[in-house]
């Protein structure tokens, strides 16, 4: 069809068309922008400011749906700053200076594995050939280790990990404190709740969950606490407490004399590699 | 009541939308990873397929048939249907922020989603052939339209379901993902095709 044989007829029904369209435009426009003036829903300035300065992980550690959640609860004045470990002090501190609230000073943390039972050290109940995961495996009986509260070593803490800075050896997770940003979300993730937060800064840990028995930990694990309290009675500082046949340590007691490591017959407090600028100065 | 039963029944199984019409592929295999997810967006769709049908039902057969642009249907509905998405996100926002976190956030997915659009489309041509007799209404129209979002709906929760246990069985490198959820579409779609036999 020639372009020149289009007649009058035809352009007056792209014409009419042409007419429809923007008139019915019109109509919608005016009709979207009138809902949109109903129905306004006032954003608070304040958590999109807020959020700004959160670190955007969305880890959900702070135990909120993600940051604009923690920022919401923020803003409302509930939730607490130090739930965030991943934002930047400097960060922290606009988010105070804009809810108006002192920045309490806080140690920076990193998350510890407390289990050093490995496949060479604790036994299995049960061959497990499941799916690669701690949640499907502590389904059954509570997992394959003889240990109940061994690391199950299926590595969910190292999926879930946004920093990549837990390695799984031998079935025990381990986490690289020079990685480690303290999020939270491998302490969620662990169906044994063996991971905790202990100051960067801290000069050992303890690397067993169980609150068995002396008796019953002998016979599972060869690195199990037995709950005997020899660093606690030995502790120079008093910085060690027992609770539920586990060292409780208060770091900020603790002088990093590693006397507790000495003592330990069982050797599961182990002395962390920190770096010497942060390592506390022996009183 | 013959109609009503011919009517859902064609929605949901004979002629779903997803399985056998192939519509709606995009959120099917998108948003099919977990069933929270897959629900929130079923019962999106759901409300928008019966809302544009109520709206665009009788924009066609009482404005744009007799005035005679009814050849401009597609772009019209089109318009229309991206119109009251944006509307309806709005609204929802406002009444009901918990309704909006759970199902608005899938609103803006779905403003120009063929689902929708379809429905818009069938209720004006196709829908004759499952009417039993009975006249076409602004009714039937809806009430196609509603029960062919819950066979949407349906399809989405199974596809999730299967694709949430397909997660906890190691699958070959090659096949891991995306190519699993495909093939997985395909043995519902097949499954599906068994339903198309009903003779009502």
């Amino acid at each position: 069809m020639n372009l020149l044989a289009i007649t009058a007829e035809t352009w007056k029904t792209v014409g009419i068309v042409a007419g429809i369209f923007a008139g019915s435009a019109l109509l919608i426009g005016i009709l979207i922008l009138v809902v949109g003036k109903v129905f306004k829903v006032d954003v608070d300035e304040k958590v999109t400011k807020i959020l700004e300065n959160l670190a955007g992980a969305n880890c959900g550690g702070c135990g909120c749906s993600g940051c604009s959640g923690f920022a919401a609860k923020l803003a409302s004045g509930g939730g607490d700053l130090s739930d965030c470990h991943v934002t930047s002090p400097e960060k922290k501190a606009e988010i105070a200076k804009l809810l108006g609230v002192e920045l309490k000073a806080e140690e920076p943390t990193v998350a510890v594995v407390k289990c050093n039972g490995g496949s060479e050290n604790c036994g299995e109940k049960f061959e497990y050939k499941g799916n690669p995961s701690c949640a499907s495996c502590a389904s059954l009986l509570g997992g394959n280790k003889l240990c109940s509260y061994g690391c199950l070593g299926c590595g969910d803490c190292k999926a879930i990990c946004p920093e990549n800075a837990i390695e799984v050896k031998g079935k025990l997770a381990e986490v690289d404190p020079d990685k480690c940003v303290s999020c939270g979300s491998c302490i969620a993730a662990c169906p044994k709740h063996i991971i905790e937060r202990i100051p960067a800064s801290a000069p050992v840990y303890v690397a067993c969950s169980s609150k068995c028995k002396g008796k019953d930990v002998m016979g599972v694990c060869k690195v199990g606490c037995i709950g005997c309290g020899l660093c606690a009675k030995n502790c120079p500082h008093g910085a060690i407490t027992m609770v539920d046949n586990l060292p409780v340590f208060d770091y900020s007691k603790c002088t990093g004399c590693l006397t507790c490591v000495q003592k330990c017959p069982r050797k599961i407090i182990l002395k962390r590699d920190v770096p010497s600028a942060a390592q506390k100065t022996e009183a | 009541m013959g109609t009503f039963i011919a009517i859902v029944l064609a929605a949901v199984l004979t002629n779903n939308f997803i399985t056998v019409k192939t519509y709606g592929i995009c959120p099917f295999l998108g948003v099919s990873k977990k069933t929270s997810s897959a629900v929130g967006m079923g019962v999106a769709v759901t409300i928008v397929m019966a809302l544009a049908t109520l709206v665009t039902y009788p924009v066609y057969t009482l404005v744009m048939v007799p005035l005679g642009f009814g050849f401009l249907e597609i772009i019209f509905f089109i318009f229309i249907i991206a119109a009251l998405v944006q509307m309806l996100e709005k609204i929802i926002q406002k009444l009901s922020p918990s309704l909006y976190n759970t199902m608005g956030i899938y609103l803006p997915l779905i403003t120009t989603n063929c689902a929708v659009l379809g429905v818009a489309e069938l209720v004006i041509g196709d829908m004759s052939q499952f009417l039993n007799g009975a006249s076409m209404n602004l009714g039937w129209a809806v009430l196609y339209a509603l029960f062919a979002g819950l066979g949407f709906t349906l399809v989405m929760i199974i596809m999730s379901g299967m694709r949430e246990k397909l997660n906890c069985y190691k699958t070959p490198k090659a096949l891991a993902g995306f190519p699993t959820a495909m093939v997985t579409a395909s043995f519902i779609c097949m499954a599906f095709m068994v339903f198309t036999y009903i003779q009502i």
